[in-house]
């Protein structure tokens, strides 16, 4: 190139002059200011990942939520209390229903006569 | 506490409000700068960096730290730039005649800040994927692959934007001093 803008080599002016023109500027505080206020906004709604769900799960912690755990234990204790003694017996009655209930049992066990032939065993 | 962007990024991931302000207002003012010398437009710019903040916001929880989080940053407000300047006419560069100089003579400052002003002319008219190019080169300082990352293409693609554009560089200013003279 003849006609060269500079007395230095055409590369090296457009390199030295590309780095002044193109460098970053120093911030615009009232630009940023005026960003940083529109994002204080309430934010939109995260998009959570698929893949991340079994981590979430995993990640699950149980220590503000004791007081649930604690009912839920208690509603298992219920249960079972309910699905052992039924809803018309008493607690304190529960040793003689399975006393009588183990009795019965056993007897039909060892003592059933045979179906066929009627002998005993 | 750890508040490098990875550890702010993984507390932004989880929901955490204050990590997120903290990280905006780290690059905000970075990402504003980027956005203005490709587009040239300094309310265009406030869009981008805002845009690309909420960005980095409700894809928090997807963002996986393969890369940095200052490229990968990058990459949303050059993609938006993109985007944007697909849609809009350009716009003259209004830094163009404010370039700072330190060159102690003023003749010779003279003379320099008139021909940055003709090269920032000239880059402002590149087409925008060049002027990118250019602008993270130059003026972020970085390397042929962290442009081609930001670019989502290759490193032999960058060099061929790069060269393109220094040939329609050199191809304006011929004209512009042909004008002058």
């Amino acid at each position: 190139m003849t006609d060269q803008p500079t007395s230095q080599p055409w590369p090296k002016f457009l390199d030295a002059a590309l780095k002044r023109v193109t460098q970053a500027q120093p911030a615009d505080q009232a630009a940023v200011n005026r960003v940083l206020t529109r994002l204080a906004t309430p934010l939109p709604r995260q998009k959570v990942a698929l893949w991340r769900m079994p981590a979430v799960l995993l990640d699950w912690q149980f220590a503000p939520a004791w007081p649930r755990v604690a009912a839920l234990a208690a509603c298992a204790v219920l249960g079972f209390y309910v699905g052992i003694a039924g809803l018309d017996r008493r607690f304190d009655q529960l040793d003689g229903r399975f006393a009588i209930a183990s009795r019965a049992d056993l007897g039909s066990i060892v003592f059933e006569p045979e179906s066929l032939t009627g002998a005993r065993p | 506490m750890d508040d490098s962007d990875e550890a702010l990024m993984a507390r932004v991931a989880r929901g955490d409000e204050a990590a997120y302000r903290l990280l905006s207002r780290h690059h905000v003012p970075v990402m504003l700068g980027l956005a203005r010398r490709i587009l040239g437009n300094a309310a265009d710019a406030e869009d981008v960096a805002q845009e690309a903040m909420l960005r980095v916001w409700t894809h928090a929880p997807r963002w996986q730290p393969l890369a940095l989080f200052r490229t990968w940053l990058t990459r949303i407000v050059v993609n938006l730039c993109l985007d944007r300047k697909r849609r809009a006419p350009w716009v003259e560069l209004e830094a163009a005649g404010e370039i700072v100089d330190p060159t102690p003579d003023a003749g010779e400052q003279a003379e320099q800040s008139e021909r940055d002003r003709l090269v920032a002319k000239a880059t402002a008219e590149l087409p925008v994927r060049q002027r990118t190019a250019i602008v993270l080169t130059y003026g972020d300082g970085m390397s042929n692959a962290q442009v081609a990352e930001i670019l989502d293409t290759t490193v032999s693609a960058v060099e061929t934007l790069l060269v393109r554009a220094k040939q329609n560089l050199r191809r304006a200013l011929e004209s512009e001093i042909d004008k002058d003279e």
